[in-house]
């Protein structure tokens, strides 16, 4: 069932919803953006309908909600050790479909990755339920829909918002008890079936083809334009890689907690040993493994779709701008030289390119 | 052709001489040197008319005219009528006459700054909109300053050689529960500023003594752990001059100020000058007052009915440091070894 409901009941019910849960939306944080007097869109607890930023694209993903920056796993003294807790409140999140698509990539890596659940993230994930922002028409750095990640009916609750209103579909029986005085009307969401832009993904299917993409000389070129800041994993709703480290409280060194923190590929620390010893030494072979990871690595392992879904916070979001959807289209038309045997692009050519842009 | 042209008079119409007898350059008036883009054609209206065709891209960041004969001064003058009606008046909201005699007065000169926030990246404060908010509280006065205005502590504008010069600076918060330690920030630090990151059991730990309020650590966070107070600081520095005698850096005066305190020492600026110069104003600028009133007057006065915010830090003492071109102390001939 749908219903046509103002704002003012909307807070009603989000107040009768709170009681339950706790209501994480898209929220302004102003003049918190990375330059001065630019705002910061990210995600975090509402205190009315009103909090909820539907007309623009989130800075930072939902993922933070379920998959804390920084989250302590358990604490521990001398012989004993305590886990942490979670709030005993469920958790409803408003989310785009390209996010809540993203949710299961994450659910893949936390709890189909091997033969173990990670309990920390299980613990959360159980608690949520969505409500589904409609997107509109989208963004300018969007490509969900070459992702196949621009649908989904894995909601709770759809919304749209129409000036003082808000439309609102109801697909939970745990919630029609919520919306019975209000008007019924048609209404479910739409989802956006073409974006400005486009990616080609490259049909990688030999390891000999893998091995020739490797070598590319278009990584090289993000050795100067990259800065390795991780502003894109940070915001990447599929990005999942943390640091653990203990962490220890007092000088006798036994009392502490052990944490786990969110970690980026593209930092040049990423894949230090023990030793000192590094795989990935130059941003471009980082921007390598970044692209090949979300593209085809996680593919290749579980088969379904690929772990990129184009929602383009990353595009948004480099201070250098770097385009990741520019540059998997780059990777296509190389890879199809390759497979046609024809030449590829030189770094000497790629640094020209460059420069004339 | 015979001229006999008061000077003094000329000049402080804002006309200067020029080394061809008669001429002159007309130094328009832009505070921060921001303007609209439809003003270049009046610029180049008034060049092409009454100037040479060319035009100065002033150093203090005011569009000079060189070229105007004296004998067309009173034409130039009733057509910028306009020009310092929508700029003084409308623009900065300067309470004034504007007739068709041309500027009043050359006394504060032209505020300069960087673009500032409207777009670069770095900046911390609107430049623009500080330097037209201070014009109403210097101009017109025949009491001679310089202002520059700086949107970050790089301090491209430099601030650090004016009389009065203000530096955009941010009170950055750091977010610990955003934070993954990447270190990113520490080395941005290290690098762009003044080394007061470090990092502790996975998160950063600030030395915040001697933070010089840059924003660089906001610029390379990748989770947004680090952020602006969105509330606009500023650090205000004293006595820096260029000149023939004693060029000097300004010295820092205050720091961590808002922006009504800087409003507020552009308020008692004449009123000092005033003390200093017993009411007659000499062709001396703001540093050299503060040198001849003393760091202490200068103080007293200049902070007289302002109220300090609690974030403010005020300095005890100016320990000034010269170029003594005038006296050469330590600079002699060889002859004299």
């Amino acid at each position: 069932m749908s219903y046509y409901v103002s704002v003012k009941r909307m807070n009603e019910i989000l107040k009768e919803l709170q009681k339950h849960y706790k209501v994480y939306a898209p929220m302004r944080f102003e003049k918190r953006g990375r330059y001065s007097d630019t705002d910061l869109i990210r995600y975090a607890e509402i205190n009315s309908i009103e909090d909820v930023v539907y007309d623009e694209k989130s800075d930072f993903s939902p993922k933070e909600v379920i998959y804390p920056i920084t989250q302590a796993l358990f604490y521990f003294t001398e012989y004993e050790y305590m886990e942490s807790k979670v709030d005993d409140k469920k958790i409803l999140i408003f989310a785009r479909p390209c996010d809540i698509n993203g949710f299961r990539r994450l659910d893949t890596i936390f709890l189909k990755n091997g033969g173990t659940e990670d309990i920390y993230y299980k613990r959360l994930r159980e608690k949520i339920k969505f409500i589904l922002m409609e997107c509109g028409e989208g963004w300018d750095t969007c490509f969900c829909v070459s992702m196949g990640s621009n649908k989904t009916d894995d909601y709770s609750l759809a919304v749209r918002f129409e000036n003082d209103n808000i439309l609102v579909e109801v697909k939970d029986d745990e919630f029609t008890n919520l919306f019975v005085d209000e008007k019924e009307i048609e209404f479910t969401p739409e989802f956006v079936t073409s974006n400005p832009t486009k990616v080609n993904i490259p049909e990688i299917d030999s390891q000999e083809l893998l091995e020739k993409i490797y070598d590319l000389d278009m990584w090289k070129s993000y050795n100067s334009r990259c800065i390795s800041c991780g502003a894109c994993n940070a915001v990447c709703i599929t990005c999942s890689c943390f640091n653990t480290l203990d962490v220890i409280y007092t000088e006798n060194g036994k009392v502490g907690e052990r944490r786990r923190v969110q970690a980026s590929c593209m930092h040049e620390d990423f894949t230090t040993m023990a030793g000192g010893l590094g795989f990935r030494k130059t941003a471009g072979e980082r921007m390598r493994f970044r692209t090949l990871h979300k593209i085809y690595d996680y593919k290749a392992r579980f088969k379904d779709e690929h772990m990129c879904v184009g929602c383009g916070r990353c595009d948004e979001r480099c201070p250098e701008l770097i385009s990741f959807s520019t540059t998997i289209n780059r990777l296509y038309d190389e890879v199809e030289k390759l497979k046609k045997g024809e030449a590829t692009q030189t770094i000497e050519q790629t640094a020209s390119t460059e420069e004339v842009k | 052709m015979s001229y006999d042209i008061d000077i003094k008079e000329v000049r402080r119409n804002c006309y200067r001489q020029s080394k061809v007898r008669g001429e002159f350059m007309l130094q328009m008036r832009v505070p921060g040197g921001v303007i609209e883009a439809k003003y270049l054609s009046f610029f180049q209206h008034i060049a092409e008319t009454w100037g040479n065709g060319e035009f100065h891209f002033g150093v203090r960041q005011m569009v000079a005219i060189p070229g105007i004969k004296y004998e067309n001064i009173d034409a130039v003058n009733k057509y910028i009528k306009s020009f310092i009606e929508d700029i003084e008046v409308k623009l900065c909201g300067v309470d004034m006459d504007v007739n068709d005699n041309g500027y009043p007065t050359i006394g504060a000169r032209n505020t300069m700054a960087c673009i500032g926030n409207r777009h670069c990246i770095k900046a911390n404060i609107d430049t623009t909109d500080l330097a037209r908010k201070i014009e109403k509280f210097i101009f017109p006065s025949d009491y001679h300053i310089k202002i520059n205005i700086a949107g970050c502590p790089n301090d491209c504008a430099k601030a650090h050689v004016s009389d009065i010069g203000i530096i955009g600076v941010t009170k950055t918060e750091y977010d610990y529960e955003r934070c993954i330690g990447c270190k990113k920030c520490v080395e941005a630090c290290a690098h762009h500023a003044t080394r007061v990151l470090s990092v502790e059991k996975g998160k950063i730990v600030k030395d915040i003594c001697c933070c010089v309020g840059c924003g660089e650590c906001v610029l390379v966070c990748p989770t947004g752990a680090w952020t602006r107070n969105p509330k606009k600081f500023y650090r205000v520095l004293i006595g820096g001059r260029t000149g023939k005698q004693t060029p000097r850096m300004g010295k820092i005066f205050l720091n961590w100020v808002t922006e009504d305190v800087v409003l507020g020492v552009f308020k008692n600026w004449q009123a000092f000058s005033a003390y200093v110069m017993n009411n007659k104003p000499e062709y001396l600028h703001g540093g050299h007052l503060i040198d001849r009133a003393g760091y202490n007057k200068f103080k007293e006065m200049i902070l007289k009915d302002v109220k300090l915010n609690p974030e403010a830090m005020v300095a005890q003492r100016v320990l000034w440091t010269e170029t003594e071109y005038r006296s050469n102390f330590n600079v002699k001939p060889v002859t004299q070894d």
